[in-house]
């Protein structure tokens, strides 16, 4: 698995090296056709690519993502679904689209714009449920443990095992706590002084974790780790509990599109913007 | 379905009653002897709309750009399953570490941004049954809950910020305003309003306790309010005794029993109805809707301004008749029983005699006039 992903990627660098070049010398025909080429490419890597096998973003540094990044956005940058993509693997637990556009800012240089998250997720549920499993993963909302139901502005990843994408009532805090620890270790990879967005999220993460240092504008990353994980034992147990119970229960007794998008209260409206 | 129903609805007409809400019963609290607000309010009128028919500008709002950053903050609060308001109820109420349960109340069974708020309440209603008879410990924080309070015999859905429980059996109400505490303090007026909204929110959950067979007190009096930090955007907690608060609002709720006396005094038929047309233009003739308005006396106030729709409008009428209520509760006080600046006047210029029991302030209204007049003649 590891020899495709890492002969894909040397592909996707070759092409994007060829784009620029392509782009510098003005040639949009060979420009267009590149850029075909590295989405069918993109497209094959997404296939193969699971989370758990393929390194998270957190593990590459700006340098890394800098020369991928500019050229997308001169072809028009990637798209929503798959900048939402980059952000829960890096998270590896469902968020907000409030979070998601902070994290992307700090750590893949711009903004989401959240308004377009909306429609999103109901695009990817209306093309599941024309053509399952047509695509390698669906960006899907996170599901309530008591009934199953979609939960209001938090999204997952279908590749994701149920279990990561249910929400009890101790998940939120579970959530918040295990996001703290993987932006810590993303925020280490980063070179030199963090940009302003970095420093905000990490500040943000060491006033709410109790145990942080106050370090006037500072952030201690292995006592905010520490603090992080120390609270997470207190509410790991109970919350992987509910989550497992509910998890057996969900897998026996739904369907495959409601173990992704859940079953909401019958609403006219709703089947109908999805359907 | 109330008895004072069908009056109600006469006096309104055809549209829906607009229902009451938290700022709507805390207007209650600042005018309560407001017969025509108490009665418009009752009756569901769309009092933004008859002031529009009536050529009265609306009273002057919250900006919008406001409005957008309050709810910016509060959503910084409650975000993350409220990581910033576990923070600060560590802080003031001493909450334990493995209180952090957090239900999402915005919308029920659905990814839908909001849902009915009859099935909120529902919802909401099961939540705090279960925390308060022990039957889960993970409801800690219960963000936008619906709650239901009666109003003169009719159910109101309110919508606190937040509901905070603690474990040992403690419910508080949690208030997010975009108002600052700059070094410890906050502008007085508005913590007075957000206590008073407060108070809609515990009256309404020990309703719902108490429906439920369970002491009430088991809401706490004290209110967190939860405000921006001097200049910056970073929350901090306050916790706020609203037990006058409370009182007050639990008594003038009470008296809105009296809303069947002010129907009685009106003649059979009386509506503000506005007559819309299909384009949801109002046909009725304006003078009409004027002679209903002089049967609802009005008590105008200044204050009027910052919680009525209607404010500007009674000013005007105030104006028109001269009224002496135009310059504040104050003068009216002192001025005690001369209710028109014409009156003001006779008495003072000795047009008219006064009785003897207001000798005393006809006698006081005379020397401010020869203090104004020595000042007029100072300046000249």
């Amino acid at each position: 698995m590891h020899e495709h992903l890492d002969a894909l990627e040397k592909r996707m660098q070759q092409l994007q090296h060829a784009m620029r070049q392509a782009l510098e010398q003005q040639d949009d025909d060979q420009v267009n056709a590149l850029r075909q080429e590295l989405r069918r490419t993109q497209n094959a890597y997404d296939a193969l690519f699971s989370p758990v096998e393929a390194p998270a973003p957190s593990h590459r540094t700006p340098e890394a993502l800098a020369p991928a990044s500019s050229v997308e956005r001169q072809l028009g940058g990637p798209t929503a679904r798959e900048q939402v993509r980059q952000v829960l693997a890096l998270l590896t637990v469902p968020a907000a689209p409030q979070l998601l556009s902070q994290v992307h800012q700090a750590f893949f240089f711009h903004a989401l714009n959240t308004a377009r998250l909306a429609t999103l997720r109901r695009d990817e549920e209306r093309s599941f449920r024309a053509t399952p499993d047509r695509r390698s993963f669906y960006i899907c909302p996170a599901l309530a443990c008591d009934r199953f139901s979609p939960v209001r502005a938090l999204l997952a990843l279908s590749t994701w095992p149920l279990e990561q994408r249910l929400v009890g009532p101790l998940t939120a805090r579970v959530n918040f706590l295990t996001s703290a620890l993987r932006l810590a270790d993303a925020a280490e990879q980063l070179p030199g002084t963090w940009p302003m967005p970095v420093q905000k999220l990490m500040l943000y993460y060491n006033r709410n974790i109790p145990g942080c240092p106050d370090t006037r504008g500072q952030v201690d990353l292995d006592a905010l780790r520490e603090a992080a994980a120390a609270e997470l034992a207190v509410h790991a147990d109970d919350d992987a509990d509910t989550r497992a119970d509910a998890s057996q229960h969900a897998l026996a007794t739904l369907d495959a599109a409601g173990q992704i998008f859940g079953t909401p209260l019958h609403d006219t409206k709703r089947q109908r913007r999805v359907s | 379905m109330s008895p004072l129903d069908p009056r109600l609805d006469v006096l309104r007409g055809t549209p829906r009653p607009l229902p009451h809400n938290a700022r709507t019963l805390s207007a209650l609290t600042a005018n309560p002897s407001c017969d025509r607000r108490v009665l418009l309010d009752a009756s569901g009128i769309d009092k933004d709309a008859l002031a529009a028919h009536l050529g009265a500008p609306p009273p002057l709002r919250e900006s919008q750009l406001a409005l957008d950053a309050g709810i910016a903050f509060e959503r910084s609060v409650t975000a993350q399953g409220g990581a910033e308001l576990v923070r600060l109820l560590r802080l003031t109420l001493g909450f334990t570490l493995p209180e952090v349960g957090y239900d999402d109340l915005k919308s029920v069974a659905t990814d839908d941004d909001t849902s009915p708020q009859h099935l909120r309440h529902i919802r909401t209603r099961q939540l705090v049954l279960d925390a308060a008879q022990g039957k889960s410990g993970d409801h800690t924080l219960l963000d936008h809950p619906v709650l239901s309070l009666t109003v003169a015999g009719h159910p109101v859905h309110l919508e606190p910020d937040a509901v905070a429980f603690q474990h040992h059996g403690v419910f508080y109400v949690v208030e997010i305003k975009s108002f600052p505490v700059i070094d410890g303090q906050a502008d007085e007026t508005q913590v007075g309003w957000a206590l008073v909204q407060a108070a809609a929110y515990v009256l309404a959950l020990r309703e719902l306790l108490a429906d439920a067979d369970l002491p009430p007190e088991r809401v706490s009096d004290t209110v967190v309010l939860v405000n921006p930090l001097n200049f910056s955007r970073v929350p901090t907690a306050t916790l706020c005794d609203a037990r006058k608060k409370i009182k007050s609002l639990h008594r003038h709720l009470n008296q809105l029993r009296r809303i069947p006396e002010l129907l009685d005094k009106l003649p059979a038929g009386t509506s503000l109805d506005l007559l819309l047309d299909r384009t949801g233009q109002p046909t009725r003739p304006r003078i009409e809707l004027e002679t209903v308005l002089t049967a609802l006396p009005p008590h105008y106030t200044p204050k009027c301004r910052e919680h009525c729709d209607l404010s500007l409008y009674c000013r005007q009428e105030a104006r028109t008749q001269g009224r002496v209520e135009l310059l504040g509760p104050e003068v009216c006080h002192d001025a005690a029983g001369i209710d028109t600046f014409t009156a003001a006047l006779a008495l003072t210029e000795g047009q008219l005699h006064p009785a003897r029991d207001r000798a005393d302030t006809v006698h006081a209204l005379r020397h401010a006039q020869r203090v104004h007049q020595d000042f007029e003649a100072g300046i000249a």
